[in-house]
């Protein structure tokens, strides 16, 4: 293949090495789910009938693992579950009793919601607060940014939602403390703005974790670029060393934050699922944490499946976006 | 615009949105309340919605008043035939489905037939058949008597027949007093007075339920969005502003399950069946004397609970009688000594036969209230020589010893079957009902007398005999099959303008079961 076709195919080529991954990746990781989920220490009937144990009777559990079809042996269901997925049925979800399929649809929306905005407020922020640095390095302004990077890191998310509840909802009472919506309304009587509102506090939770790890990384790669013989050009000829790091710096710093960034998409789920329990947003969190606790094997293995293409989605992007942002990746296996 | 004004106005806007109007219509304004109590399943009464509290959306055939005591509601009577295997219900001519249409009889034995054949929580194996014999009258036939089968016209919300389907429990069509408006899974349940209500007018335009973590109840009840909230007990007792605290007294109960049988036995599946030391009634009875159960309370629950002297402390069933004098170490000791228990070698420890006064008391290791309990109980213990080793383990760990060790269980249901289950030497071995093996037949005999009542009514002094009838019983002053401790008290956040009126002993579940009396709580401020 000469040099030509390569640059121009480099999109292509790497699409199909990931769909080829994702083929025996897929049915590995849902076997290993299963595998655990029917280890688990938990009886999904007993889970389920709770504390009602004297209300429900050794023959209506009976009747309930059968309508559950909890009675053939594990193998025989990964199977049933396997050929049903193959013609695109999810199957239903014990804890909710409803089809899988339709339970993610409806909480995807929320999720999506949360980690996107995350996302985004994690990468301005973060990215900015390290060119920031960069550009102050070794001043106070430097200090108090890594500072708050290091702290950041090492601050359990849990702690860091009942911070900012307990000034922001409770102290304040600029934020509400919960909820996707305000209590008492319907979902057609809340307008844009109270959705937006009921937003900031969880997402500002899940963007914690992705925001120190791009501090200090923009920070390396915008204080390498300082350093560097066009940088000082530059600067001889009077150019400031903030205009440096936003104006060209930036340029840099970007390809290698967007790919940090991205690559830490699973980390931002795990974020959500945190946050979901606290917020009490009702997203795909909160049904894993459920599904999970009442070892709701059909819903556990459709998350874990939509997770999995999201994440590998969040991978994939990552690629292509250091490939964008630096074209000699684009030539290298 | 500059800068500084643009940053002055986003809280201030922020603000403004948190703040929007909330929906009023007239003086009485619309209730949020977060008692959780969300059915992820959906509000299905055929797969065991509303077995703990309201149904909210559909009506039953009969309803506990505060005390506990029958009262009709769509029933307007109902009759146990001599053979006590058929109810007869009459049913109200004027009940209403949300949608106008009529409830019938047909709807009745409808839901009643589809409940026994379901897989879900409403154990109904015991019903043969329900049919319709009048276009008001309606025949439940059971395969034998067991007059706790009254819980089933208690807790069994009627479904329409005609509109009952796959969707149902996300789309609740029901005779109860209020109709959905909208349910959000996981988030939000908003609810408004059901216009066919045939029990009268609720003074709510709305009532939105709000789910999810007890931190965001209490976070949302200092920011005052909500009216009703349930909290845990501790930081219980400092409600925020405009609120006041509501302890209300449950049989959600804890106590010490005795293995009764001699060591050396095992299931089916090989599980090991009885303790040597728990087998002795003396053993059983001094630690009923010896506890301290009002230390256990301020001890566990920081003062918000009541001793539990049985299953069903101040229920019509219970049995005050079968009780005996407790943090008594005096009474335990001497009971001990006349059993022979005694210390010879003054290790603290006494013995008998060889054989020192030492069991384990499991408990399930994420439990941190339960977990408390043991180390009380095992610290309180030491004071007659008594060595009770807690251990805390996970629940699929328990079902394999507790046939052989101690267990700390809890229990607590508006429901005499309970005791049934727990106490009857049928039972020995099955599932959690009665796992340390108790048979008395004197018991059994009670029990069966009470399933075999007339009414459930006339059952009560059976279940009462059976905790205790003058020569035995299996209450503390019998068999001593149990040593409870304590009954949790649910804490609620209550508005200051909010009165809930009478409210009942709550089972088992705190939160939903404040809602019991939600059709008539009234608002006082204007």
């Amino acid at each position: 293949m000469d040099l030509q076709l390569m640059r121009r195919n480099w999109l292509a080529r790497l699409l199909l090495e990931r769909l080829i991954r994702l083929i025996w990746l897929v049915p590995l990781a849902m076997a290993g789910l299963f595998t655990l989920v029917s280890l688990a220490p938990v009886d999904p009937v007993q889970a389920y009938v709770g504390a009602r144990v004297a209300q429900v009777g050794p023959e209506q559990r009976a009747a309930i693992a059968e309508a559950w079809g909890l009675n053939a042996p594990a193998p025989e269901r990964f199977w049933l579950w396997l050929s049903h997925l193959a013609a695109g049925d999810f199957g239903t979800s014990i804890t909710y009793n409803a089809p899988v399929l339709d339970l993610i649809a409806q909480r995807a929306g929320a999720s999506l919601a949360l980690i996107g905005t995350a996302f985004f407020l994690a990468l301005a922020l973060g990215f900015s607060l390290g060119l920031l640095a960069a550009a102050m390095r070794g001043r106070w302004p430097d200090r108090l940014i890594r500072g708050l990077a290091v702290v950041l890191s090492a601050s359990p998310g849990f702690w860091i939602a009942i911070l900012l509840i307990s000034v922001f909802a409770v102290g304040l009472g600029w934020l509400p403390a919960c909820c996707a919506t305000p209590p008492g309304l319907t979902a057609a009587e809340t307008s844009l703005g109270a959705r937006l509102t009921h937003l900031i506090l969880p997402a500002v939770t899940v963007s914690v974790v992705g925001i120190s790890a791009l501090i200090l990384h923009s920070r390396a790669r915008a204080v390498a670029f300082l350093e560097s013989p066009a940088a000082r050009h530059l600067a001889a000829h009077g150019a400031s060393r903030l205009r440096l790091a936003f104006r060209y710096g930036a340029r840099h710093a970007l390809g290698p934050a967007l790919t940090v960034h991205l690559a830490g998409a699973g980390e931002l789920v795990g974020g959500s699922v945190l946050a979901e329990t606290i917020f009490a947003w009702p997203g795909l969190g909160q049904a894993t944490v459920r599904a999970a606790t009442g070892a709701d094997a059909p819903l556990l293995l459709g998350i874990a499946l939509a997770t999995l293409l999201f994440v590998f989605c969040g991978n994939l992007l990552a690629d292509i976006a250091a490939r964008l942002a630096d074209p000699r990746l684009r030539e290298m296996r | 615009m500059s800068l500084k004004t643009l940053k002055g106005l986003v809280p201030a806007a922020l603000l403004a949105l948190a703040l929007a109007p909330p929906l009023q219509a007239g003086p009485v304004p619309p209730l949020v309340l977060a008692v959780g109590g969300e059915p992820e399943g959906g509000f299905d009464p055929v797969l065991g919605w509303g077995r703990y509290g309201n149904p909210l959306f559909q009506a039953t055939l009969l309803r506990f008043n505060t005390d506990l005591s029958l009262v009709g509601d769509l029933a307007t009577s109902w009759s146990l035939s001599d053979d006590r295997r058929t109810w007869t219900i009459k049913l109200r001519q004027d009940a209403k489905f949300s949608d106008g249409t009529a409830l019938t009889a047909e709807d009745v034995a409808f839901t009643f037939n589809t409940a026994r054949d379901a897989g879900g929580l409403v154990d109904m194996k015991i019903l043969r058949e329900a049919r319709v014999v009048a276009p008001d009258t309606v025949e439940l036939e059971l395969t034998r008597p067991q007059i706790t089968f009254t819980s089933h016209l208690v807790g069994l919300g009627i479904v329409p027949k005609a509109r009952y389907g796959a969707d149902y429990a996300r789309h609740p069509v029901g005779a109860g007093p209020f109709r959905m408006v909208e349910w959000r899974p996981g988030e939000q349940l908003v609810v408004e007075p059901n216009p066919y209500w045939h029990g009268g007018t609720i003074p709510f335009p709305r009532v939105s339920f709000v789910f999810g973590a007890e931190a965001a109840a209490i976070a949302l009840a200092q920011t005052g969005a909500v009216q009703v909230a349930a909290v845990p007990p501790a930081g219980s007792d400092a409600p925020p502003a405009g609120m006041r605290t509501l302890h209300v007294q449950s049989v959600d109960n804890r106590g010490v399950m005795f293995p009764m049988v001699a060591a050396g036995g095992k299931t089916a599946e090989g599980k090991p069946i009885g303790n040597d030391v728990t087998a002795d009634p003396a053993i059983r009875r001094a630690l009923n004397q010896l506890l301290d159960r009002k230390a256990l309370v301020d001890l566990a629950l920081e003062g918000h609970g009541r001793p539990a002297h049985g299953p069903a402390d101040g229920l019509p069933w219970d049995q005050p009688a079968a009780a005996l004098p407790d943090a008594d170490p005096i009474a335990a000791a001497v009971t001990l000594e006349a059993a022979g228990w005694i210390d010879r070698d003054g290790d603290g420890l006494r013995e008998k036969d060889g054989r020192e006064a030492r069991f384990t008391l499991v408990y399930p290791a994420s439990d941190s209230l339960r977990q408390a309990l043991a180390l009380g109980v095992a610290e309180q213990a030491k004071a007659v020589g008594i060595a009770i080793e807690p251990a805390g383990k996970s629940w699929d760990d328990i079902d394999n010893v507790m046939h052989a060790d101690a267990v700390l269980f809890g229990w607590g249901a508006h429901d005499p079957s309970e005791i049934f289950a727990l106490h009857h030497g049928d039972f020995a071995g099955v599932a959690y009902y009665n796992p340390g093996y108790y048979k008395n037949p004197a018991v059994d005999a009670h029990l069966d007398a009470a399933q075999a009542a007339p009414d459930f009514k006339a059952a009560l002094p059976d279940w009462q005999a059976a905790q205790w009838d003058g020569r035995t019983g299996f209450g503390a002053r019998g068999d001593a099959a149990w040593a409870w401790l304590v009954n949790i008290d649910h804490n609620y956040w209550v508005s200051d303008c909010l009165d809930l009126g009478p409210l009942q002993i709550e089972p088992h579940g705190h939160g939903y079961p404040i809602t019991q009396g939600l059709q008539g709580w009234t608002w006082t401020c204007n």
